[in-house]
């Protein structure tokens, strides 16, 4: 585009803001999204992420997405956004920046890698609250994939690249082609919860059939992509074949929110949890070692809070 | 908001000047941008550098991209396109406010308060898009991507609160003479369009130039077609002097 950023930051370059004087000290890369790099910064030894916009409207824009939902956070949330501020790169031009919480964490497809794939129910679910609480507060994530979402510890996560961001009933602000309710025929291009599920269903695809979804977007005519056509590759996959209800109703949109839609999620495991034990795949078992861990790692927390 | 959007894969090689055309649009509160369309080989360091010319004059965007990214740089180019228009406009009216009037010169804090106000105005006010697409013989195994990516568009255009319009054009025309054609009039809907360009009979010159007065004239007119249809000489009349 017209904008080209070439002001690559070095390990241990200081940046000072322009307008509050924090000083930063850079670490390493982390990223690069649509719209900006995000470097690990360091200030006053503790570690944050630093994004550096690569247009001063687009990257304020959003901004203000993440003030506004600071805003919103309720009492005993950590913080998200720390600083705004201009910097000076080495090549003399003037570049926006924000100050964010550093999320320590892998990629999902990666942390499944690594942690194994009985991760996978757990590690949906906490994303499904994840988007559920956005949705109440009257957001939608817009650019939900595999690469925006970030894994710590205990299937713990964290949504990163807050570009896509839309207020409730606006047209979305940035998006993925696979990922898009618009793409694949099955509803606008507006944010509503069910724009979030949809996404989220193909990144279950995405996450087991990857070939199959690219052969598949390859293949199709762009007026004959359909819903049917990615529940014809969950049909074929042993992996996804036990969600395939769940994932038909979040293609066609029938789950009224994230809730709703976390709701079901827990409801379809535990059941086949229950009903059908001989068949339980192993990532169930996953998930209720996970639920366990979750469990622990909640009343740590309450104890060490209470004590 | 007015916008022209140029899908072309090549150099222009009759009549006006394509940049020249495009800073009368500029003038007349159009802006151009421009998508190059490469396959295998690339558009020429001549294509690409009249590519480039045109946008600026334009006051526009323009891009190189292959088949596969079409879809997805037409619509991010149009979005991003009405966001810089409307900064042009808040940074005209804020001028006495703001100084050397650039936005990026305030405070994040005040940033923050006018970008709001761009976001607010880019997402309900109007906007009206003709694309303009190059059907010389070498586009011919592009088309199907061009109108993939002209569905996209108004899929993402739908999307928005304010009203939004599309029209299609396509140069040469298959008559001698003609620079241009229009395959869709101003429309906020493709429903029951089945195909954009039906049997399009590819080939001739590319009067890219001629081809973009033909749109500013339609924008002038408003109504296509309805002064120019008895003038012997069609759409030139709006421009030439």
């Amino acid at each position: 585009m017209a904008t080209s950023f070439r002001a690559e930051l070095r390990r241990g370059a200081v940046v000072t803001g322009k307008w509050k004087q924090g000083i930063y000290r850079v670490e390493r890369l982390l990223g690069e999204g649509a719209n900006g790099k995000v470097y690990l910064v360091q200030r006053d030894r503790s570690w944050y992420a630093m994004k550096i916009g690569f247009d001063a409207i687009d990257l304020q824009s959003e901004i203000n997405v993440l003030q506004t939902l600071a805003k919103q956070r309720k009492q005993g949330q950590e913080a998200y956004l720390y600083d705004v501020d201009d910097m000076y790169a080495p090549d003399g031009k003037k570049y926006p920046f924000y100050i964010m919480r550093y999320v320590r964490g892998l990629r999902l497809a990666e942390y499944l890698k690594q942690q194994g794939p009985e991760w996978f129910p757990l590690v949906g679910l906490n994303l499904l609250n994840k988007l559920s609480k956005l949705h109440e507060a009257g957001w939608v994530f817009g650019d939900l994939k595999v690469e925006n979402v970030l894994v710590a510890d205990y299937g713990h996560v964290e949504l990163v690249d807050y570009g896509g961001v839309t207020a409730n009933g606006k047209s979305i602000r940035q998006f993925t082609e696979i990922y898009d309710r618009g793409y694949w025929n099955c509803g606008p291009r507006s944010a509503d919860p069910g724009y979030d599920i949809f996404s989220f269903a193909v990144l279950c695809i995405q996450l087991h059939e990857p070939k199959r979804l690219h052969q598949l977007t390859a293949e199709l005519l762009p007026q004959n992509r359909s819903s049917a056509d990615l529940m014809e590759i969950v049909g074929a996959s042993p992996a996804l074949r036990p969600l395939s209800g769940w994932l038909r109703r979040a293609l066609d949109g029938q789950f009224r929110d994230g809730s709703d839609a976390a709701l079901s999620w827990r409801l379809l495991l535990h059941r086949k949890d229950t009903h059908r034990p001989s068949s339980m795949p192993r990532w169930l078992k996953g998930l209720a070692a996970g639920s366990a861990v979750l469990l622990a790692t909640s009343v740590y927390w309450l104890l060490r809070n209470v004590l | 908001m007015k916008q022209i959007l140029l899908i072309t894969d090549g150099c222009s090689n009759v009549g006006l000047s394509p940049v020249v055309a495009a800073a009368h649009a500029s003038s007349e509160g159009i802006s151009v941008n421009v998508v190059g369309v490469l396959d295998h080989g690339d558009v020429g360091e001549l294509g690409a550098a009249e590519i480039d010319e045109i946008a600026r004059a334009g006051g526009g965007l323009s891009r190189l991209v292959n088949m596969r990214q079409l879809s997805q740089t037409v619509q991010m180019m149009t979005r991003k396109t009405v966001v810089q228009t409307i900064q042009l406009a808040v940074q005209k009216e804020l001028k006495q406010v703001l100084g050397d009037g650039s936005i990026e010169a305030l405070p994040p804090e005040k940033r923050g308060e006018v970008v709001r106000v761009i976001d607010e105005l880019g997402e309900t006010s109007g906007l009206k898009v003709a694309l303009l697409i190059d059907a010389s013989a070498s586009m011919k195994p592009k088309l199907a991507a061009v109108e993939e990516a002209i569905r996209d568009l108004m899929l993402s255009l739908q999307a928005r609160q304010g009203k939004s319009e599309i029209a299609v054009f396509h140069f040469p025309g298959t008559r001698n003479g003609d620079d241009c054609v229009m395959d869709l009039n101003w429309t906020s809907h493709l429903n029951g369009v089945q195909a954009i360009f039906p049997k399009l009979q590819m080939g001739g010159t590319t009067p890219t130039g001629p081809a973009i007065m033909h749109v500013i004239d339609f924008y002038r007119q408003g109504d296509y077609g309805r002064h120019s249809r008895d003038e012997t000489d069609g759409m030139m009349s709006g421009y030439v002097v």
